[in-house]
């Protein structure tokens, strides 16, 4: 398989990733406002912060109000991370290895950049805000399933749950993060709130029902991090994703600096204490497996997009 | 001959199927009397079939309007064009000693030039040519071959004679829709098939990859690593690129998977690391091949390829410098260039050719422009012509002023009755006038392509056959002769 096919391939899986996950955050960062009195204090600008844009944004100079982060965060073309720089991003790479993917997945994923590019814009307001995000949300499940359901399990499948695994474990963590940033601030309404922060932790990645289903009725922080973490059956926990994106990497030429890299992640997380570290440690926890993963990038980059030297 | 309640009728044009009596030509019998024998609700029908056939197998080619790219269906006339076998095999064997000859010429230029120390092709004619390339002097591909697919343009005058019209050496395109022209009509008309011997035309793409595998260097002694060089997905013929890369089971590289290393040997990069690449075809044009040699702003082509060809570790087809044979004012010596290097005349004639470099025929052709086709020498894809007896004023007089501008860039032609075919038309059977590009490729050895793409013009009276302004195609069929 060439290089540069296999690059587009894995590159579709994280801007595909990437699209469905801004859709999420954005999706659970509305609902939590709703559900949280302002004295708690989240605030728009968190968000920014959590995804990585926060020196991006404040390059544009734009106040933190609701309405400017959402539209920088969902329809900005100017935001390499948003929601429509990455759907594009998807398209062009799904465009040009059309050979490689199932013709329904061009399909569903055009479809997909039109019904968003019009859509978009009106996603700002925040009445209809939730149907067109859980239309985007379904929309990409939809070309996962094409994807999942139609494609051989050879190199370009590999590539493809690689990019999508790496992008996952990176978004979950960040989504643990927002949630526990607020763990800092107030423990009084930390402790009247937290279940509520955690729930809609477990809601944006689809997790409340199989948390409640094998782990416990009551949402407790520290059980929802350990979830979210180390849990080796849910579909989204970093553990799960990683050890995906690892029986991946097995199946490619020569795989072993990838190999070793995601191990070093597992290694990182499986000893976590989540109930007897602070809220601190919580985040620089997630900083550490947000560069451990980039360390794994870092060697797909090198191994298969970029070999230099005649074998 | 009756299509529905009009009567068909060619007027002074040569039909390629039905004679100036009206009655189907001895080869073309079945074929009219089966289209004859419909209704004409059930050919719009079949032609209905056909344009879905096509989208349904994804057949399009692309072209640039306003800064945009659009791909468009490739348009498909229902009626097949058809020639007798017998009348096929002289054809045949004109092509190839046509491109055997012009295979000798190129050699003969970029080595001895012994074609032009003896006067029979002025220097000045090569030396002028912007497709004659310097850094090829010297080079010397396996078997004396460059030109390793030609796509010649056959058209037939009123008397019913084939000429020669061009010769495409450089990056001949329209194979792949042969092939599936051949494969849209046989799925929409599965029983037609069977009351024809019809030649098959399938085996191109094996024919291309054992051509292909016959330049590999010789040292290469395992399965030589073919591929097919792209410029991408925006260019007019990707398409095609993906088709033949498909077909014959290789991969289809852009200039950026490949690199030259220290070794002078090209190497594609690979999930499994660099994989050394024996065979090029190429799609991409001379100037872009290599920025080191040639155009140093070309993103498409690949730093050092003409370092590693001229070693001989890489073989490009076509060779770079090739087209310095299918500028038209060479053309118009090629019956003294088969003379020359194969002491034969030739079997396909040329269309009669007035150079505008001759100042004779330069006036010849400023006094009769109305009436004669103009060219430039370098330009393909039908674009910068005039078509006198179709031209305005004021196109004549502008194309008055190139031609004393830069005689060399010109030729003069007289404008050929083009033969016609019926073609399905708004009004029902009319018809449309065509030319015929067959593929002829020669590595190891030479094979013809049985027929050719037929290029339809289908706007009525029109002589414009190219897709990209309002032509469409025909299946071509061979028909062995009953005897």
């Amino acid at each position: 398989m060439l290089s540069r096919a296999a690059e587009r391939v894995y590159w579709t899986g994280r801007y595909l990733e990437r699209t469905e996950d801004a859709a999420r955050i954005v999706q659970q960062y509305s609902q939590l406002l709703l559900d949280l009195p302002y004295e708690v204090g989240v605030r728009w600008i968190e968000l920014v912060r959590i995804v990585g844009s926060a020196a991006s944004y404040a390059e544009t100079g734009l106040p933190e109000t609701e309405d400017h982060i959402v539209r920088f965060l969902l329809g900005d073309k100017n935001n390499a991370a948003s929601l429509l720089s990455s759907l594009r991003m998807a398209r062009e790479n799904v465009r040009n290895t059309r050979d490689l993917l199932p013709q329904e997945s061009w399909e569903c994923v055009n479809e997909l950049y039109q019904y968003a590019n019009d859509a978009i814009a009106t996603a700002v307001d925040g009445e209809a805000r939730f149907d067109i995000l859980a239309e985007c949300i379904g929309r990409c499940q939809q070309i996962n399933g094409v994807l999942h359901g139609t494609m051989s399990h050879r190199a370009p499948f590999h590539f493809l749950r690689l990019g999508q695994c790496i992008e996952r474990a990176d978004m979950t963590s960040r989504i643990i993060d927002v949630a526990a940033a607020y763990l800092k601030r107030n423990e009084t309404l930390v402790r009247r709130y937290g279940s509520v922060l955690w729930t809609n932790a477990l809601k944006s990645v689809s997790a409340f029902q199989m948390y409640r289903q094998y782990r416990q009725p009551q949402v407790v922080g520290y059980e929802v991090i350990d979830y979210l973490v180390r849990d080796n059956d849910f579909p989204r926990a970093i553990r799960f994703c990683v050890d995906r994106a690892k029986a991946s990497a097995r199946k490619l030429p020569r795989a072993d600096a990838t190999v070793a890299a995601l191990d070093e992640v597992i290694d990182f997380v499986r000893p976590l204490d989540a109930e007897h570290v602070t809220a601190a440690d919580i985040s620089a926890f997630m900083d550490s497996v947000q560069k451990r993963l980039g360390v794994v990038h870092g060697h797909v980059v090198d191994t298969w997009f970029l070999p230099e030297d005649a074998s | 001959m009756q299509f529905g309640h009009t009567r068909y009728s060619a007027d002074d044009f040569y039909d390629e199927l039905i004679d100036k009596n009206g009655e189907p030509r001895r080869h073309a019998r079945e074929l009219v009397e089966y289209f004859s024998a419909m209704e004409p609700g059930e050919l719009i029908e079949r032609q209905r079939a056909v344009d879905s056939t096509i989208v349904d197998m994804g057949i399009s080619f692309t072209i640039y309007s306003e800064g945009d790219n659009i791909d468009r269906a490739w348009p498909l006339d229902v009626i097949p064009r058809a020639m007798p076998g017998s009348e096929w095999d002289t054809v045949e064997r004109g092509l190839i000693q046509r491109v055997t000859a012009l295979n000798h010429f190129i050699d003969d230029l970029y080595n001895d030039r012994r074609i032009l120390n003896d006067g029979v092709v002025p220097a000045e004619i090569i030396d002028s040519s912007k497709n004659y390339l310097e850094p090829c002097r010297g080079a010397k591909p396996k078997h004396g071959v460059w030109a390793h697919i030609c796509g010649s343009d056959l058209v037939r005058d009123a008397d019913g004679t084939i000429y020669v019209l061009e010769d495409n050496l450089r990056v001949p395109s329209g194979v792949s829709y042969m092939l599936e022209n051949r494969n849209v009509i046989k799925r929409v008309f599965p029983s037609i098939f069977r009351n024809h011997r019809v030649r098959p035309v399938s085996e191109y793409p094996s024919a291309l990859n054992a051509m292909l595998r016959s330049i590999a260097p010789d040292e290469i002694e395992v399965r030589p690593e073919i591929v097919v060089l792209t410029p991408g997905i925006f260019n007019s013929a990707y398409f095609e690129h993906s088709y033949l890369a498909r077909t014959m089971g290789i991969e289809l590289v852009e200039g950026a998977d490949l690199l030259v290393d220290d070794d002078d040997c090209v190497y594609m990069r690979t999930i499994e690391g660099l994989t050394r690449v024996d065979t090029i075809y190429r799609r991409i044009d001379d100037t872009f091949l290599d920025p080191e040699a040639f155009r140093p702003d070309s993103m498409l082509g690949v730093p050092g390829l003409m370092r590693a060809w001229r070693a001989g570790n890489v073989a490009l087809a076509n060779a770079p410098g090739s087209g310095v044979a299918d500028d038209k004012v060479v053309y118009s010596y090629v019956p003294d260039i088969i003379r020359y290097y194969l002491d034969e005349d030739a079997i396909i004639p040329n269309v009669p050719t007035w150079r505008c470099s001759d100042p004779k025929h330069l006036d010849h052709v400023l006094a009769n422009l109305a009436d004669l086709v103009v060219k430039p020498a370098n330009e393909s894809g039908g674009y910068g012509m005039l078509i006198g007896p179709h031209a305005s004023k004021d196109e004549i007089a502008r194309f008055r002023d190139l031609l004393k501008a830069d005689p060399r860039n010109y030729i003069g032609q007289p404008t050929l009755n083009l033969s016609t075919a019926p073609a399905l038309c708004e009004a029902g059977l009319e018809p449309r006038h065509l030319d015929l590009r067959p593929f002829i490729l020669q590595g190891e050895d030479v094979a013809v392509t049985a027929g050719g793409l037929t290029r339809v013009a289908m706007r009525k009276g029109s002589l414009v056959v190219n897709s990209s302004q309002g032509g469409g195609s025909k299946d071509t069929w061979i028909i062995e002769d009953d005897d």
